[in-house]
């Protein structure tokens, strides 16, 4: 898979753009499963996917042929995503989430009971996990994502970021200190 | 009995601790972290994405259609023939010509000169990192008192601090790599905290508010990395002066 896509790339460097169809279609998924994971939006999933190929294009010519081409393509959408999210950021004026209240949360979580109060408890969680994943900011969002829902290990996170292992690392601990934060009271009235 | 702290307890939970076997017999010992773990381990359980919207095996077919538009064909490199003889007489000739030159300064300078003391190369490398990481060490300092003012300045006072915490990231890493080598934990450390601080403010979006750099001032300590980085300059200064002193020694 790894020669071949070098294969495509010679191609394409070598003024056949069509080539470059080829290596979009093999990995336009497995990018779209990743830019969903960190943005949780379809269309802006789909925003990552095109933004990376076409980036990925451009810098083309600075590929080396030693890297694998996929992890240099998750790379990039890594990059789209965190420019997704910071610009998300920046347009929204006002707190999406509202601060929490472990008060009203035990409240909500001790009058339910069994049953369907299962399913009104999950959703409070989603709700609470949605709110409290928009308060990391982008970089703890990313480095928290490709930790806990991708199983990447530090030194793959820090590649990606382009930072060091040791902030990749304190980037997942703050990031698992604030959802503890937001979450952990509502979990263990659960 | 050294409880676990919260950090370690998150890399032992996604199995990234050096000492694993030793958390594992600390937690089957303590309640009271076992206790902390397990609420920490139910937390990260229910934390997980919503299902991945399925995409078609078109996909890639969609998504090469929507962009191929806005791609230019790369200009396929041109073979040159390097041994093209009138180019190639002009290059050997200015390159005789410049090692003519070059060979002729040589031996004029080992028959009129003669250096008391000749440079140690390391010395000179020395002197070079010093000012180099001085230089590194002040543009850092005067962005961290702008970063500690900044909050009281207005909304729009990132703008350069973030073009500047850009620039200064680049150069850190390459600094921390080389205290790392160069095996000096004080220095590796006080670049290492400043690296996530600039990471901080280069990466937050445009449009930086006070909140923001509030949270940064206090999630990570930029008053205390200030004074590190002050009190490095003050070590790293003393020991560009000491430099100086011999060098000037050696040449008297």
């Amino acid at each position: 898979m790894g020669n071949d896509d070098y294969a495509l790339i010679r191609s394409v460097l070598a003024g056949e753009k069509d080539a470059y169809g080829l290596l979009v279609e093999r990995h336009s998924q497995s990018v779209f499963r990743v830019a969903f994971r960190i943005t949780e939006n379809e269309a802006d999933a789909d925003e990552v996917v095109q933004e990376t190929f076409l980036r990925g294009y451009r810098k083309l010519d600075g590929f080396d042929a030693r890297s694998n081409f996929r992890t240099w393509i998750y790379r990039i959408a890594m990059n789209c995503a965190l420019d997704v999210l910071n610009k998300q950021k920046a347009q929204t004026a006002a707190p999406i989430a509202e601060e929490y209240d472990s008060e009203q949360a035990a409240v909500q979580v001790v009058d339910h009971t069994a049953g369907p109060d299962r399913l009104l408890l999950s959703q409070e969680i989603e709700v609470r996990r949605q709110a409290a994943m928009e308060k990391l900011t982008p970089t703890e969002r990313i480095a928290f994502v490709m930790r806990h829902m991708e199983d990447r290990s530090t030194e793959e996170i820090a590649r990606a970021l382009g930072v060091a292992p040791n902030s990749a690392k304190q980037a997942v601990f703050r990031a698992v200190q604030k959802l503890r934060q937001s979450l952990a009271p509502l979990w263990v009235k659960s | 009995m050294k409880h676990l702290t919260e950090a370690e307890m998150i890399e032992h939970y996604y199995s990234e601790d050096f000492y694993r076997a030793e958390a594992e017999r600390h937690l089957q010992a303590c309640k009271q972290c076992a206790q902390s773990y397990e609420e920490l381990g139910k937390l990260l359980g229910c934390l997980r994405t919503p299902d991945i919207p399925i995409r078609n095996s078109e996909y890639g077919i969609q998504v090469w259609q929507s962009i191929q538009g806005a791609l230019r064909p790369y200009e396929p490199k041109r073979k040159r023939s390097f041994f093209h003889w009138p180019q190639f007489a002009y290059v050997a000739a200015c390159m005789l010509l410049l090692a003519g030159a070059f060979w002729g300064g040589r031996m004029w300078e080992h028959a009129h000169t003669k250096s008391l003391v000749a440079d140690n190369p390391q010395q000179t490398k020395e002197r070079v990192v010093l000012f180099v990481l001085d230089n590194h060490l002040d543009r850092s300092e005067r962005l961290l008192v702008q970063l500690n003012h900044a909050g009281a300045e207005g909304e729009n006072a990132d703008l350069p601090l973030q073009a500047e915490a850009k620039q200064l990231l680049s150069d850190n890493q390459l600094y921390r790599q080389s205290a790392a080598r160069a095996n000096d934990p004080l220095l590796n450390a006080a670049l290492d905290h400043l690296e996530r601080v600039l990471l901080e403010v280069a990466n937050s979006p445009n449009g930086l508010s006070s909140a923001d750099i509030a949270r940064i001032q206090q999630e990570m300590n930029t008053q205390g990395l200030l004074f590190q980085i002050r009190v490095l300059r003050t070590k790293v200064s003393e020991q560009k002066t000491n430099a100086q002193a011999v060098r000037k020694g050696a040449n008297i």
